[in-house]
């Protein structure tokens, strides 16, 4: 193709997300080291000291940590099952996975606000066996957010792993039976290691979306703020942009640091290629 | 005794039948094939010996022991898949090395025996290597290698050569007879090429719809097919489909039509019943012009429909009273499509099938 | 070869119950004749999904959400296919870095990439409301017109456009004659996702709305937040429905690989 044609075939699109992407990242990043006429780093010194602030990153973390968790204890199991199946019955199972994914997340996190309610199925069942005399405060708690959170990741780390699980040849586990290897020793061996790659994309993926998601927190987590809501509150509750920017760039970084790290990480699993 | 029985195995999927009633004996250190179309059940059987499947009906008794139900781990047998299966994420040395690290042996002596079994395949040196980076007969050797460094009771290759191109492939053939011979190991070869089984097999056995048509010495099986689909399988084109016969001194005259011919019974099968006539395109011998006089036993007068040239001989398509048959020819001047010919059927190449 | 999986069976199911049961219990609060949002519901009746057409709010954001994904999916597929195209049909220096900013958006988060948009777009270009949420719509939508219409050319034998060529096609003729043909089923699968994807956002929108400007989910966020009847169930229902439809033709068209390959 002349090179001509070739840049006139992306232009457009480069252009239009120079202007109405790249710009305002670069401007928003570069107006956090600038304030009252000199260059500062005072805007990060001020959020890292700021024990309040560092709580609202580190519950983010915490909750990102353990839902990630969470989507590998329940995907890996369930991604191995439906890997093992038959065509048609996988490609069911696997619909069923990616409905969710596809589902408004204000359906799915309002569907737990009805379910962990104090008046919600969890709290009847509870009160009902008599386990708790009153209903328990789940909704707008850290663990609501988890819960959420697991539900709206959990298809991501299912279909990352049905991926690489049914690339794997059967032959490699019938191969390490034969040498001698049981069940459980050839998942361990052969399986595991052969599905780390998708396990690592599918957890940064995890990850980093439980990390900045809005809708979720938004809703589940009450008064509970995780650093995306924080972020939303400075810009426009508070409409105090200088810190709103200063928490956009931090995510921007950790986001960045974590899909970065993953790609070194996925290439030494793969020594080869 | 036979180191290996299979004895009335049944196996089917839903309503399709993929072996039935199977009967067979491997002797020690012999290397039996299975050979046969692809859906014949030579891999269904392989896999069965292997432990990847169980029979549903029949049991499988090796070394004297019931081997029916016991788990693929437990069995030491050595397999070579037609994929090879090498795992992706190890090395040479730890693909190799890990059927031995599953018997928890000493580094030490997993080191030694890694080192000796790759001198056998000629890949040492490539310890560090991963499969990717390995050309595919390399893949093949280690595969080989893996499969032989658990010092097996069984060897079962699956298709084995099916991945590798001409050249490679009759290298490797004399590779594995030479290591199977050198290390005396019991093993079955799965293959649908029949050029392969015949020339590395003490025995093959043919096999069709989930039964064993014959099994013999491949230079039985070559020369005297015992059944019409095992003759069709070897290269057997041409059948006759004869009225009576007759026997006596050892030579049996068969009619055909107003047609007599002569075969010389098949020693080691025994079909005093069977009606049908098979010869290879090879073994015709097509003469010139059509015979005057009395009619000879074993000639066949026809015409020539088509000639093909094969590069050292001529192929014919010759119609006959009795149908068309394929001969091929060594000759200089070939002859022309519509010409007279008479086809000569020797009685020594002219075998009776089931 | 039976393979014993029970254990395995049966812990993917509760699995699935976690994933599809709170999306059930809504469809079964939403038929709920009461004002009080329960499960279970203690009747069966519609009408809350009468209520929804009674809201103003509802139905102007719906019309809202349509015309922004519609028109946002139209101006992503005229930046994106060309781009996918050059990108699939060439090879050159730097081409793995203009690939990764095509897919960008997806790495930024949302929320940060609404919060720039809105800084920029509307307080400093001054840019009309609508205008900042439909280009912010283009951006997010963007990637994925761009990776599915490049995995769906990929699987393009490109020998055919040649043929085209030298059978006397110019580059235009061949590329709407003989290429955009054969990917139709991906691009029409490419608008679908899109579609998705910005119909159901609010990273994005939650920041682009003010007087008589809003989306449908920003609408049913604060509704949320202040009521909590079964309205928004059915409405839930409603949206799930016509993601069940899309879902669907997607499987048609595409296969749902594209989900699991990367």
């Amino acid at each position: 193709m002349k090179k001509s044609v070739l840049y006139g075939l992306l232009l457009p699109g480069l252009l239009f997300l120079g202007i109405f992407m790249v710009v305002p990242i670069v401007l928003t990043i570069g107006s956090t080291f600038y304030r009252g006429g000199s260059l500062t780093l005072s805007g990060y010194a001020h959020f890292f000291e700021d024990s309040y602030f560092n709580q609202i990153l580190l519950t983010t973390v915490g909750i990102s940590l353990i839902t990630t968790l969470l989507c590998v204890a329940l995907g890996f199991p369930t991604a191995y099952y439906i890997s093992r199946k038959k065509a048609r019955s996988k490609g069911i199972l696997l619909a069923i996975a990616i409905f969710p994914l596809l589902t408004s997340p204000i359906v799915r996190s309002f569907s737990w606000m009805i379910i962990l309610g104090r008046k919600g199925l969890i709290n009847d069942v509870i009160v009902g066996l008599g386990l708790a005399e009153k209903p328990l405060d789940i909704l707008y708690t850290p663990t609501a957010i988890v819960i959420g959170l697991t539900h709206l990741f959990l298809p991501i780390m299912i279909i990352s792993l049905v991926g690489v699980l049914e690339n794997i040849d059967t032959d490699l586990v019938q191969a390490a039976q034969s040498l001698g290897a049981s069940r459980l020793s050839a998942f361990a061996r052969i399986v595991f290691p052969l599905a780390l790659p998708g396990l690592v994309i599918g957890a940064v993926i995890v990850f980093v979306g439980s990390l900045t998601a809005y809708t979720t927190p938004a809703l589940l987590g009450g008064k509970q703020r995780v650093i995306s809501t924080f972020l939303y509150q400075n810009a426009m509750t508070l409409n105090d942009w200088f810190l709103a920017s200063v928490i956009a760039v931090i995510m921007i970084a950790i986001t960045f640091i974590v899909v970065g790290l993953m790609n070194r990480a996925t290439h030494q699993f793969n020594p080869k290629g | 005794m036979a180191l290996l029985t299979l004895d009335s195995v049944s196996v089917a999927y839903g309503s399709q039948t993929i072996l039935k009633d199977l009967k067979l004996d491997v002797e020690k250190g012999q290397l039996l094939s299975l050979l046969g179309p692809s859906g014949c059940g030579k891999t269904t059987t392989l896999r069965l010996i292997a432990g990847f499947m169980e029979a549903q009906q029949g049991t499988f008794r090796f070394a004297g022991e019931d081997y029916t139900r016991r788990p693929v781990n437990k069995r030491n047998f050595g397999i070579v898949f037609q994929s090879y299966a090498l795992f992706p994420h190890l090395s040479v040395f730890d693909n190799v090395a890990f059927g031995l690290r599953m018997r928890k042996l000493k580094d030490s002596d997993i080191k030694t025996r890694v080192g000796r079994i790759l001198e056998v395949v000629s890949l040492g040196g490539f310890e560090k290597r991963f499969p990717k980076e390995l050309s595919g007969g390399q893949r093949q050797r280690v595969a080989i290698a893996r499969a032989l460094v658990i010092e097996p009771d069984l060897l079962l290759f699956d298709e084995p050569l099916s991945n590798l191109d001409a050249n490679l492939r009759s290298g490797m053939r004399v590779e594995i007879r030479r290591i199977q011979q050198e290390l005396g190991i019991t093993t079955l070869y799965v293959s649908h090429d029949q050029e392969e089984c015949f020339s590395i097999s003490d025995r093959v056995a043919v096999m069709n719809k989930g039964l064993i048509e014959q099994i013999d010495r491949p230079e039985t099986i070559f020369k005297y097919p015992a059944t019409e689909f095992v003759a069709r399988f070897i290269g057997f084109h041409n059948f006759v489909n004869f009225a009576e016969r007759a026997e006596s001194d050892g030579v049996i005259t068969l009619r055909a039509g107003d047609r007599l011919f002569a075969a010389v019974g098949n020693p080691g099968t025994n079909h005093p019943s069977a009606l049908k006539g098979a010869i290879r395109p090879d073994d015709l011998v097509v003469t010139a012009g059509s015979e005057a006089g009395p009619a000879r036993v074993g000639s066949l007068p026809g015409i020539v429909k088509v000639s093909t040239y094969l590069g050292r001989s001529y192929q014919y398509v010759v119609e006959t009273a009795l149908g068309p048959f394929t001969a091929n020819q060594e000759m200089e001047k070939p002859f022309y499509s519509g010409q007279s010919v008479t086809l000569q059927f020797p009685p020594d190449k002219l075998v009776l099938v089931d | 070869m039976r393979e014993k999986h029970f254990g395995l069976g049966l812990f993917s199911l509760m699995v699935f119950v976690f994933l599809l049961g709170p999306l059930l219990i809504i469809f079964a609060t939403s038929f709920e004749p009461g004002i009080v949002l329960q499960f279970p519901p203690h009747g069966f009746s519609l009408r809350w999904y009468e209520q929804i057409f009674k809201v103003e709010g509802f139905i102007r954001t719906f019309k809202t959400s349509i015309a922004i994904s519609l028109l946002g999916n139209a101006f992503a597929l005229l930046l994106g296919i060309p781009a996918a195209y050059a990108l699939s049909r060439s090879s050159f220096r730097g081409k793995e870095l203009l690939n990764g900013i095509f897919l960008s958006p997806i790495l930024i988060p949302g929320i940060v990439l609404g919060f720039t948009l809105m800084k920029y777009l509307i307080v400093v270009y001054h840019l009309p409301m609508y205008t900042g949420l439909l280009i912010g719509h283009v951006v997010i939508m963007l990637p994925f017109i761009v990776r599915v219409v490049a995995s769906s050319l990929s699987n393009f034998d490109f020998a055919v456009e040649e043929a085209a060529l030298s059978l006397g096609a110019g580059r235009m003729k061949a590329f709407f004659k003989v290429v955009l043909p054969n990917i139709r089923s991906g691009i029409i699968a490419a608008m679908l996702i899109a579609f998705l994807e910005s119909f159901n956002n609010i990273d994005i929108s939650v920041y682009m709305t003010g007087p008589g400007v809003s989306t449908l989910p920003i609408e049913m966020l604060t509704y949320v937040e202040n009521h909590f009847d079964p309205t928004i169930a059915a409405i839930s229902v409603l949206l799930m429905v016509m993601t069940g439809v899309m879902m669907f033709l997607i499987e048609r068209l595409m296969g749902l690989s594209h989900f699991t390959s990367r």
